[in-house]
């Protein structure tokens, strides 16, 4: 169900993904996540194409953090921030993290080795089903994520709609 | 056995050279020096070499031990450079050559520089840099030509360097470029400057006139001295020909670079170069003033070359030209 | 928390596999969350001073990914950035896979003498040109190693633009001209007698695009300058 990715750069950091639908506890996720008793990022998920913008989004998060040029608090909220295409901290919360009506959630896990204990532990919180982070895709908003990342249609013919957020993530520091 | 004689005066030195199969026999030059904050000008130039080229000729059979019969070919340069300068060397080439009965070849200077430096560092198939008062070029032989990668779109770099040493009144001799670079030696300060780099071309104008504005306003605030400016045109012009010879090495795959023209002495630009080099695994080739700059046996080499391979000039077309590209001579003397 | 320079590009560059060392960059591919990727290093150049050094690598690679994003947004196939790094220089890109320079395919075209495809290039190569001068994006080093082209299943190709680490933004016709003129002899020096191809290029440049005459005028200043330059010494 879940998807777990080793970071090239950083082989000891691990990217787990894991979706839920029909979720129905949002808000009590939300209130875990900011006591510090989920270790993870809770991100809207129709604001996603794809894992691999996820990827994009940690493996920056995982850097600056190394170097100490992180622009928000913590891992996660890094991650969530890397989502977005602007610079301002609060939008990118907005947009891209989990709110308290949501009734669908991906959860973002950054971790050393192999822990089943960190996934069974996010399932049994969260009351909802699992299925598979891949199908993340069924749930994206596309008009809203053309209209927030300023997609143009040409930019659509020679790209995916993934190709043109995953540029915009990744250049929006010298914007 | 070929015995050329080469006569050389496109700008402001005369020489005239001797080669015996590859054998430098003489080599003698005079250089028309003038005084701080000027440039040469064309018809004094001429007078210069009119005054003085007899004696040179003079001294090059000497020196070799040669008489005019030994001689098998008389080559001139036919162009680029200056007129005025150019029609009096051609004119004392054709002379001769009447006078001792041999053929005469036109050579274009580029060439000369360029079959010099590989005669002398036995460079094989090298990325050439010609870096001169007059040119700015990136050379690499394909399909018979020596073929121009990469060249200024303005002025040449030691165009740059003398106009600037004319700016804050540096003498000319030995030459400016050799007294900007001992000034250099004692500069530390870097000084930003605009850096002009397009693909395999460069820029040096827009260089100058900044440098030309700066340089009075710096220099009297005390803001830094003559040395750092001298310095940091150094690195800025330099850095801006290692990075267009890098280029096109790594665009033709040439592990070999020989830098040859009077800005090739410059020792810094050598340093540079062979940093480069270096770092990429690759050779650098470079002569000494007593080649890079204008001489007569560099035209009596490339001219060697060409009469080996069966050129000559008919009298009628002994003419020179102030344009002449490096490209526009077939090489017939190279695979 | 002081800023430290991590080792973790470092040692991930040393496992993968060096393409060519560019006069900017080492190129390298590997695979990057599990995609196959380019890495473009800048690394230092001990020839310069080490304040030009550290000016030039920054701001080229900045500019890479902007015009890349740029040209993406007008439409101009360019590979996807990544991931950038500015403390090591390192821009991690899509790889262009299946692809081939146009140089190497006018290379091995010529030999074979398809003058029709060569052709039908050329106009595509114009035509993206002038596309990209449209967006105000001055590449700063055309040359056919700098395009790449990708032949897909139905049949037609895809051009991509790579390399911009000398492209700046300018409305001027006469930096879009000497781009032009720098792509002149890098086509001319590299594919010797293709005199009447670029030509093609040109005249599709030209006609692609309504900002392309007064470019195409700077062109023919920039060519005359050079020939007009005495050349003394």
């Amino acid at each position: 169900m879940h998807v777990t990715h080793e970071l090239e750069l950083f082989p000891d950091h691990r990217v787990t993904q894991m979706l839920f639908k029909e979720v129905k506890n949002a808000a009590e996720l939300r209130q875990c996540a900011v006591e510090g008793k989920i270790k993870g990022a809770l991100i809207n998920p129709t604001m996603l194409v794809n894992p691999f913008q996820v990827l994009v989004a940690a493996n920056k998060a995982v850097n600056l953090q190394k170097i100490g040029k992180m622009k928000t608090r913590s891992l996660y909220s890094e991650i969530i921030f890397n989502l977005s295409p602007t610079n301002n901290i609060s939008e990118a919360f907005k947009r891209f993290g989990s709110s308290d009506g949501d009734d669908s959630v991906l959860v973002v896990l950054v971790h050393d080795k192999d822990e089943p204990q960190l996934l069974s532990d996010i399932t049994a919180r969260v009351s909802g089903r699992q299925v598979p982070a891949e199908d993340v895709s069924s749930l994206t908003d596309h008009a809203k994520i053309k209209k927030l990342y300023k997609i143009t249609p040409q930019e659509e013919k020679c790209g995916t709609l993934l190709d043109a957020v995953v540029c915009r993530m990744a250049s929006k520091d010298i914007l | 056995m070929t015995v050329v004689i080469g006569f050389e005066g496109s700008a402001n030195k005369i020489g005239i050279g001797i080669i015996k199969d590859g054998e430098v026999l003489s080599n003698p030059r005079r250089t028309y020096i003038t005084p701080p904050g000027q440039g040469f000008m064309p018809s004094d130039t001429a007078r210069h070499h009119r005054a003085v080229i007899l004696t040179v000729l003079k001294e090059a059979l000497e020196q070799a031990g040669l008489k005019p019969a030994d001689i098998d070919c008389v080559a001139y340069t036919k162009g680029p450079g200056m007129g005025a300068p150019l029609v009096t060397v051609a004119l004392v080439a054709r002379t001769v050559a009447q006078l001792w009965g041999k053929p005469l070849l036109g050579v274009n200077h580029c060439i000369g520089h360029i079959e010099m430096g590989r005669l002398i560092t036995q460079a094989n198939n090298p990325i050439v840099l010609y870096v001169s008062g007059g040119n700015t070029q990136v050379i690499a032989y394909s399909e018979r030509r020596y073929r121009i990668f990469g060249e200024t779109i303005d002025i040449a770099v030691g165009n740059c360097l003398d106009r600037f040493a004319r700016v804050i009144k540096i003498s000319n001799d030995p030459s400016p470029g050799y007294n900007i670079e001992q000034m250099a030696k004692k500069g530390s300060q870097y000084v930003e400057l605009p850096y002009a780099v397009k693909g395999m071309d460069v820029s040096f104008s827009g260089i100058l006139s900044y440098i030309e504005d700066a340089s009075h306003k710096m220099l009297s605030s005390g803001q830094c001295a003559a040395e750092d400016l001298c310095f940091s045109l150094q690195e800025t012009v330099f850095s801006m020909l290692v990075e267009i010879t890098e280029r096109a090495m790594a665009h033709c795959g040439s592990q070999e670079v020989l830098i040859v023209g009077g800005v090739g002495c410059n020792m810094r630009l050598q340093e540079m170069m062979g940093v480069m080099c270096k770092e990429r695994g690759a050779k650098l080739f470079a002569t000494d003033e007593q080649f890079c700059i204008d001489n007569g046996a560099m035209i009596a080499q490339a001219g060697w070359e060409m009469f080996r391979s069966g050129q000559v000039t008919e009298l009628e077309d002994s003419w020179i030209t102030q344009r002449y590209r490096t490209d526009e001579v077939e090489v017939t003397w190279r695979d | 928390m002081a800023q430290e320079k991590s080792m973790a590009i470092p040692e991930f560059l040393s496992k993968a596999e060096l393409l060519k060392q560019g006069a900017e960059a080492r190129v390298y591919r590997a695979e990057f969350l599990g995609k196959p990727t380019i890495v473009k290093e800048r690394f230092p150049k001990r020839y310069r001073h080490p304040v030009l050094d550290e000016k030039l690598t920054h701001r080229r690679t900045v500019q890479e990914v902007r015009s890349i994003l740029r040209c993406r947004r007008a439409g101009i196939s360019a590979p996807v950035v990544y991931f950038v790094d500015y403390t090591s220089h390192c821009i991690f890109l899509e790889e262009i896979v299946g692809s081939s320079t146009v140089r190497d395919h006018i290379a091995s075209t010529r030999q074979s003498d398809c003058s029709n495809e060569l052709a039908w290039l050329a106009e595509r190569v114009g035509q993206i040109l002038a596309k990209m001068h449209e967006e105000d994006v001055v590449h700063g080093d055309l040359t056919t190693s700098n395009m790449l082209l990708r032949h897909q299943e139905d049949g037609e190709s895809e051009l991509f633009l790579i390399d911009f680490g000398l492209s700046y933004i300018s409305a001027l016709p006469e930096d879009k001209g000497v781009d032009l003129y720098v792509l002149e002899k890098a086509f001319l020096s590299t594919h010797p007698n293709t005199e009447t191809l670029f030509e093609r290029l040109l005249k599709s440049y030209a006609a692609a695009s309504k900002k392309s005459s007064a470019v195409i005028k700077k062109l023919d200043e920039v060519r005359l300058r050079g020939r007009k330059r005495s050349m003394v010494g």
